[in-house]
C-alpha cells in the first residue's frame, strides 16, 4: 500500500526474504518457460538451441484456438453462474448477525479443510452413472437411465462453480460489510423503496467487490485443469489440459510454454482491464478523501 | 395538528441492557424548531427513528397533519432525515446526491435541474455541483444533506445530531445558518443534540429527556428559568444546590431549612414534597465584603478560586464542606471592591431568583 514511502527506506530484512523467494520460486521460472518457448523441440524429444516464433504460429491453429475460446467461454459461464449463486448467500451472510454470520462463514470455508483432489473425487462418486445422485433417481423410479453428468461440461460446470464459489462469495462479502448501513436508511428515508434502494444505492456501491470477485474466480478458472481433466473428460478440454499434454505426453516443452505463454498473456489481459476500470469515477473511491 | 406524538413507546434489548422509552407525548407546531436534547442513551434518536420510521413503536400513534403514519414505511413518509455523519451516496456527484428523491418521483428533467439548482443556492454551495463526496469538507457535506432533504419539500426535517461532527468554530456558524434556514423554508425541524448550548440557541421548544423519559418541554427560556427537575436544572447551565427540609410557609413564601441555613423561597406552585432541593444560578448570586443589612439569604463562607474571564468573573466560594459558584459581571459598581483568594465573603441572592425543586426519589 505505502510503495512510496518505503522507497526512501531500506527494504526490510523480511520482505528481501520474501522477495527473494517470489524471484527464485516464480519469476524466474516463468523467465525459463518463456524462454523455452522459443526453442525447438528435437525429434527424440530434447532442446534445441534455435530461436524461433514457430511455437506461437502453430498455437495460432484452429484447433488450438477453438480449445482458447472454450476455456474463456466456459470460465465465464461459470463465473455468471458462481455470481448468480454466490451473490444472494453473500447478501444474507452479510445482513445477518452474530453466531449466524459466523456459522455461515464455517460453512461456506468447511469444504476447503479437505483436500482439493478429494474433494473432486467425491463429486466423480456423487454425479457418475453409479454415482449416489442417479442411484437416488433410479431407486425412486424418476428416471429409467441414469443421468448424464459426469464426463460432460454440465460436470464442468458443478465442479467450477463448486469449487470457486467462496472466492466470489467472500469479496462480495466484505464490500457488503463495508457498505455504510447509513446509506441505505438513507436511501428509504429519500423515498426509494427496497427494490429501488439495493439497485441505486446498493449495487453501484459494490460493484467493485463484485468484478473483483468475479476476477478471482475467472482468472484461475482460464488455467484449470485437474476440473475439466476429472471431471469432463478428454471431450472437454480447457487449454491447461493441452499445455499439461505437450509437457507430459507427447514431451514438447517448447511447444506447451508457448502455451503457458499464451494463458499468460491471457491473464495480463484481464489484469489490465481490472486496473483500467478501477480507476473509473465511481468504481474506486475510499482513501481518497483528503 | 401537524406532528403529534401520543403515547410512544419503544422498548428494546441492545446487547443486553434493555432500553425502554416510556410513553412520549408531544406536539410540534408547523415552523417550529423544535430540539430534543439529552445525555447519550436518553432515548432522543430513538424519538427520531420513530418519526422518521426507521422504528416501531411498542404501543401510542404519529400523526403528521392530521395523517397517522404509525406504521407507514420511511419511503412514504413525507419527512427526511439529515443522518449524523450525512450519509451522502458516494456513488452519485453532489447534483445527484441532490436530485435522488425528485428523480424517484420522476420529475421532468428540466424541473430537476431547476430545483437543484434551487436547493443548492438555499445552502450556498452552487460551485460544488458536480464535485464527488469525497472532494468535499464536513461542512460542505453537511450543507450537501441538508439540500438534498429539503430539495422534495418534506412537511418535517428530522436532523440527527448534525453539527457533532463538524469543528467547534464552523459548529457556531452553522448553528446560525440552521436557525435561519428553518425561518426561511417555513417547514417543521426536529433536532436531536446532546449540547444544551446548541439547544437554548436553536430551539423554539425543546424538550429535555433521561433514561427514556420525556422530562420537560418548553422555550428555551422556560426551560432554563424555571425547570421542574433538579437534573434539567443541572444539565441546562450551572446550577448551585442546598438540599433541606420544608419547615414554614406565609403566603408568599416557603422556608426552607438546611445545614447552611434557613432560606426563603418564592413560591411557584409545583407539588412540593418535604425534602426538597434549592437550584440557583451562579450568575443570579451576588458577593458581598459586609454582611450590610440585608438578613435573609445569606451565606458566609470564603473565595477559594477565581477565574478572570473579561465578560465576567468567575468565583468559586467554599461554604463549611459545599461549594458555591458564582459568576459576577465587571460592572461599573463594583470595579473598586477587590476581592482576592482567601477572602471572606458573603453570598447573598433574590428571593425570587431561587428555584425549589423536589428531590428525585423523595
Amino acid at each position: 500500500m505505502d510503495s512510496k514511502s518505503t522507497t526512501t527506506k531500506p527494504i526490510p530484512i523480511t520482505a528481501m526474504v520474501f522477495i527473494g523467494w517470489l524471484f527464485l520460486m516464480t519469476f524466474l521460472p516463468f523467465l525459463i518457460i518463456l524462454g523455452m518457448s522459443f526453442l525447438e523441440r528435437t525429434p527424440v524429444g530434447t532442446l534445441s538451441f534455435h530461436f524461433n516464433l514457430n511455437n506461437y504460429i502453430r498455437s495460432f491453429q484452429y484447433i488450438y484456438l477453438k480449445v482458447l475460446f472454450k476455456t474463456v467461454w466456459i470460465a465465464l459461464i461459470a463465473t455468471l453462474s458462481c455470481l448468480a449463486v454466490g451473490f444472494p448467500v453473500a447478501y444474507h451472510l452479510a445482513r445477518s448477525k452474530g453466531w449466524m454470520k459466523q456459522l455461515g462463514l464455517v460453512l461456506l470455508f468447511i469444504p476447503f479443510w479437505t483436500n482439493f483432489i478429494l474433494r473432486i473425487y467425491g463429486l466423480v462418486s456423487l454425479l457418475g452413472n453409479h454415482g449416489l445422485i442417479n442411484q437416488v433417481l433410479l431407486h425412486f423410479g424418476i428416471i429409467k437411465t441414469p443421468i448424464e453428468i459426469l464426463y460432460t461440461r454440465t460436470g464442468v460446470y458443478i465442479g467450477l462453480l463448486y469449487n470457486y464459489l467462496p472466492f466470489l462469495v467472500v469479496p462480495i462479502f466484505s464490500s457488503l460489510e463495508k457498505l455504510d448501513p447509513l446509506l441505505r436508511e438513507a436511501g428509504f428515508d429519500l423515498g426509494a423503496n427496497r427494490i429501488q434502494v439495493f439497485w441505486r444505492i446498493v449495487i453501484p456501491n459494490i460493484k467493485e467487490g463484485v468484478f473483483i470477485g468475479s476476477l478471482f474466480v475467472f482468472i484461475p478458472m482460464l488455467g484449470e485443469y485437474v476440473i475439466p481433466d476429472l471431471l469432463g473428460g478428454a471431450k472437454e478440454a480447457f487449454l491447461g489440459n493441452v499445455m499439461v499434454n505437450q509437457f507430459f505426453v507427447m514431451q514438447d516443452w517448447p511447444f506447451g510454454s508457448a502455451i503457458a505463454g499464451l494463458l499468460s498473456v491471457l491473464l495480463l489481459i484481464t489484469l489490465w482491464l481490472q486496473t483500467r476500470w478501477s480507476r473509473t469515477p465511481g468504481l474506486k473511491m475510499e482513501g481518497l478523501d483528503a | 395538528m401537524p406532528l403529534e406524538l401520543t403515547g410512544l413507546t419503544k422498548t428494546y434489548n441492545k446487547d443486553g441492557s434493555g432500553f425502554h422509552l416510556f410513553p412520549v407525548d408531544l406536539s410540534i407546531e408547523t415552523g417550529e424548531f423544535f430540539c430534543l436534547l439529552g445525555p447519550s442513551g436518553c432515548g432522543k434518536t430513538t424519538v427520531l427513528r420513530l418519526i422518521g420510521g426507521f422504528e416501531t413503536p411498542n404501543s401510542g400513534k404519529i400523526t403528521l397533519n392530521g395523517k397517522d403514519i404509525t406504521h407507514l414505511p420511511p419511503h412514504k413518509r413525507n419527512l427526511h432525515t439529515v443522518f449524523q455523519r450525512y450519509a451522502l451516496f458516494p456513488h452519485l456527484s453532489i447534483f445527484e446526491n441532490i436530485a435522488f428523491s425528485l428523480r424517484l418521483k420522476k420529475v421532468t428533467r428540466n424541473e430537476i435541474q431547476e430545483r437543484v439548482l434551487e436547493a443548492l443556492r438555499l445552502v450556498q454551495i452552487e460551485d460544488l455541483k458536480d464535485r464527488r463526496t469525497y472532494q468535499i469538507s464536513g461542512g460542505q457535506a453537511q450543507r450537501v444533506a441538508l439540500a438534498r432533504a429539503l430539495v422534495d419539500q418534506p412537511e418535517v426535517l428530522l436532523l440527527d445530531e448534525p453539527l457533532s461532527a463538524l469543528d467547534p468554530e464552523l459548529r457556531v456558524k452553522m448553528r446560525e445558518e440552521l436557525k435561519a434556514l428553518c425561518k426561511k423554508v417555513g417547514l417543521t425541524f426536529i433536532m436531536v443534540t446532546h449540547d444544551q448550548e446548541e439547544a437554548l440557541q436553536l430551539s423554539d421548544r425543546m424538550a429535555v429527556m433521561r433514561d427514556g423519559q420525556c422530562l420537560q418541554v418548553g422555550t428555551p427560556k422556560t426551560i432554563y428559568e424555571d425547570p421542574i427537575d433538579p437534573f434539567v436544572a443541572r444539565f441546562i447551565g450551572q446550577v448551585n444546590e442546598i438540599t433541606g427540609d420544608l419547615t414554614g410557609e406565609t403566603p408568599e413564601t416557603y422556608a426552607l431549612q438546611s445545614s447552611l441555613g434557613t432560606f426563603r423561597v418564592k413560591k411557584n406552585g409545583h407539588p412540593l414534597s418535604k425534602r426538597l432541593n434549592l437550584i440557583l444560578r451562579p450568575e443570579k448570586m451576588r458577593l458581598l465584603r459586609q454582611r450590610s443589612q440585608i438578613q435573609e439569604n445569606l451565606i458566609e463562607g470564603s473565595i477559594c478560586d477565581l477565574t478572570y474571564l473579561g465578560s465576567r468573573t468567575e468565583y468559586t466560594v467554599k461554604v463549611k464542606d459545599a461549594t458555591f459558584k458564582v459568576f459576577e459581571q465587571e460592572l461599573e459598581r463594583l470595579k473598586k471592591r477587590k476581592l482576592n483568594v482567601g477572602d471572606n465573603v458573603y453570598l447573598t441572592w433574590r428571593t425570587e431568583d431561587a428555584i425549589l425543586l423536589n428531590t428525585p426519589n423523595s
